[in-house]
């Protein structure tokens, strides 16, 4: 027998039938400030999660540790366990190149290389792998139309990537992202420089890419949290406060702290 | 619960809250007010009801505008999300109450001319009086914020049912003894039935309030019976 909505809707839990990202007993440092506590999170594959929380509650940071961008930075350290596929990404013996075609990301801020729209896309793939010209064609054809971007851009691939609008932009990057085959788009708040027509564009792009990739957002809007993901983690002070299914989070959440947040009783 | 950082979505959400009360006493004075009129075969008062029925309208019109303006303006989440929505089914729970309240007040001033009308609706005063407690029960319940007492309430409309049962089986006996009953007693049954039907809006009011207030549904199957089936004659 079909079970009632009312009893899916008081499901508790995430159900995970394969996890895609295992995070384990994640600590998160900036010097000696610790920024993340004891996090415990199974990410579904192929599906969209997403992390909402007032700024400085660890959502980027959390994203940030996932492909270990942090390691760019001075003073930075997780400890814990992140398993890609069941293997600690934050073992020393990962390669981070490697790491990072597997996971790629997409920033708040669109951040086209100052070169052309094809080469914006080619530059990535070059780096990993000898194809030619004619295979790089296709590649780029196929990044940008995985993208929405094709129809636009594809009478001006020799234009700069700066020449394009915002929303463009951005899909630009997005293209970029899947250009070199990832298992995992980490977005960090992809859309919130955006007007409403291209987040619109983005959040119809997410929803599409979904079915290929595991994609974790992190957004401040709220609507959009719930529009585009299938689970949501709530943070807060650098405690994963609350993580449940979207629906289940959006319309009666378990926390009184996920509650005053969402329903802006904050502060 | 603490206040919203925007003070003015606090205000409009008790705006809201403010017409539901006021539509739920509305309600209940429609609903004695229909009852005494029937039962004291009193015109005027009836006539008072059925004009409150526009006032009920005008209610939940301007619910309706500022609950859809509120969604529209605030993007309601969670509790408040549930809140608006439950309003706004709420209120059209309350609204056809307002409608059945004035459909047995519609009645007085037609059995009020038939035969001995004060005994035949002896039976429907004890209904009507059940009815008026759990319309006057669910509003005072939500505004506290008592879920159990509303889970409690939704349950005992089935002594409305039983009651209305036996309404039912007395008026259809009145009407075998003597066929000269047969006017009165049918429009006491149409509003024996309004009293009913006004009885199922309160489980609707109920289990919305309940939703709004706890996130979870009641259970959808609750004990209920009609047993008017049963009673019709042998042919």
């Amino acid at each position: 027998m079909k079970p009632m909505l009312s009893t899916e809707l008081n499901t508790p839990e995430v159900v995970v039938e394969k996890a895609k990202i295992e995070v384990r007993n994640l600590n998160f440092y900036y010097g000696q400030s610790k920024a993340l506590k004891d996090i415990n999170l199974s990410l579904p594959e192929r599906s969209v999660t997403a992390f909402i929380g007032p700024s400085g509650c660890g959502k980027s940071t959390l994203l940030r540790v996932l492909n270990r961008i942090y390691e760019l930075y001075p003073k930075q350290s997780a400890e814990g366990q992140v398993l890609l596929d069941g293997k600690n990404i934050l073992d020393r013996s990962q390669d981070l190149n490697l790491l990072r075609t597997k996971i790629g990301m997409v920033f708040q801020k669109p951040t086209p290389f100052p070169m052309s729209i094809y080469e914006n896309i080619a530059f990535g793939v070059r780096l990993y792998e000898k194809i030619s010209k004619s295979e790089m064609d296709g590649r780029v054809e196929q990044a940008l139309k995985r993208a929405a971007l094709w129809t636009e851009v594809k009478d001006k691939l020799n234009a700069s990537g700066l020449s394009l609008s915002g929303g463009q932009q951005q899909r630009l990057c997005i293209a970029r992202t899947v250009a070199v085959k990832p298992e995992v788009i980490l977005l960090d708040e992809p859309a919130s420089a955006l007007d409403p027509l291209s987040t619109a564009k983005i959040e119809e792009l997410i929803d599409e890419l979904q079915a290929d990739y595991t994609i974790v957002i992190v957004t401040h809007n709220m609507q959009q949290a719930a529009r585009v993901s299938k689970q949501t983690a709530f943070m807060y002070l650098g405690e994963l406060v609350e993580f449940d299914r979207t629906e289940k989070i959006f319309t009666s959440p378990r926390e009184k702290r996920t509650q005053d947040y969402i329903t802006g009783r904050f502060g | 619960m603490a206040e919203h950082t925007v003070a003015a979505f606090d205000e409009d959400l008790g705006q809201i809250s403010r017409l539901i009360s006021d539509m739920g006493d509305l309600a209940g004075s429609m609903v004695g007010g229909a009852t005494k009129a029937l039962l004291n075969s009193d015109n005027a008062l009836a006539q008072r009801v059925v004009s409150d029925d526009a006032i009920m309208d005008a209610r939940q019109r301007e619910l309706d505008d500022r609950a859809i303006t509120l969604i529209a303006k605030r993007q309601p989440m969670a509790d408040d999300l549930r809140h608006v929505v439950g309003s706004i089914r709420m209120a059209g729970d309350l609204e056809r109450i307002g409608d059945l309240a004035k459909n047995i007040a519609k009645r007085v001033g037609t059995v009020g001319l038939s035969a001995t009308p004060r005994d035949l609706s002896h039976s429907i005063d004890a209904m009507a009086q059940l009815v008026l407690i759990q319309v006057q029960g669910v509003v005072e319940e939500y505004a506290a914020g008592d879920a159990a007492a509303l889970a409690k309430l939704r349950n005992d409309d089935e002594r409305i049912d039983v009651k209305y049962t036996s309404v039912f089986r007395e008026l259809l006996t009145y009407m075998m003894e003597d066929p000269r009953n047969i006017t009165a007693c049918t429009h006491l049954l149409f509003c024996a039935k309004n009293l009913e039907r006004i009885g199922d809006h309160v489980t609707n009011i109920a289990e919305n309030a309940y939703y709004v207030l706890t996130g979870t549904q009641l259970p959808a199957n609750r004990p209920k019976q009609d047993e008017t089936a049963m009673s019709a004659p042998a042919a």
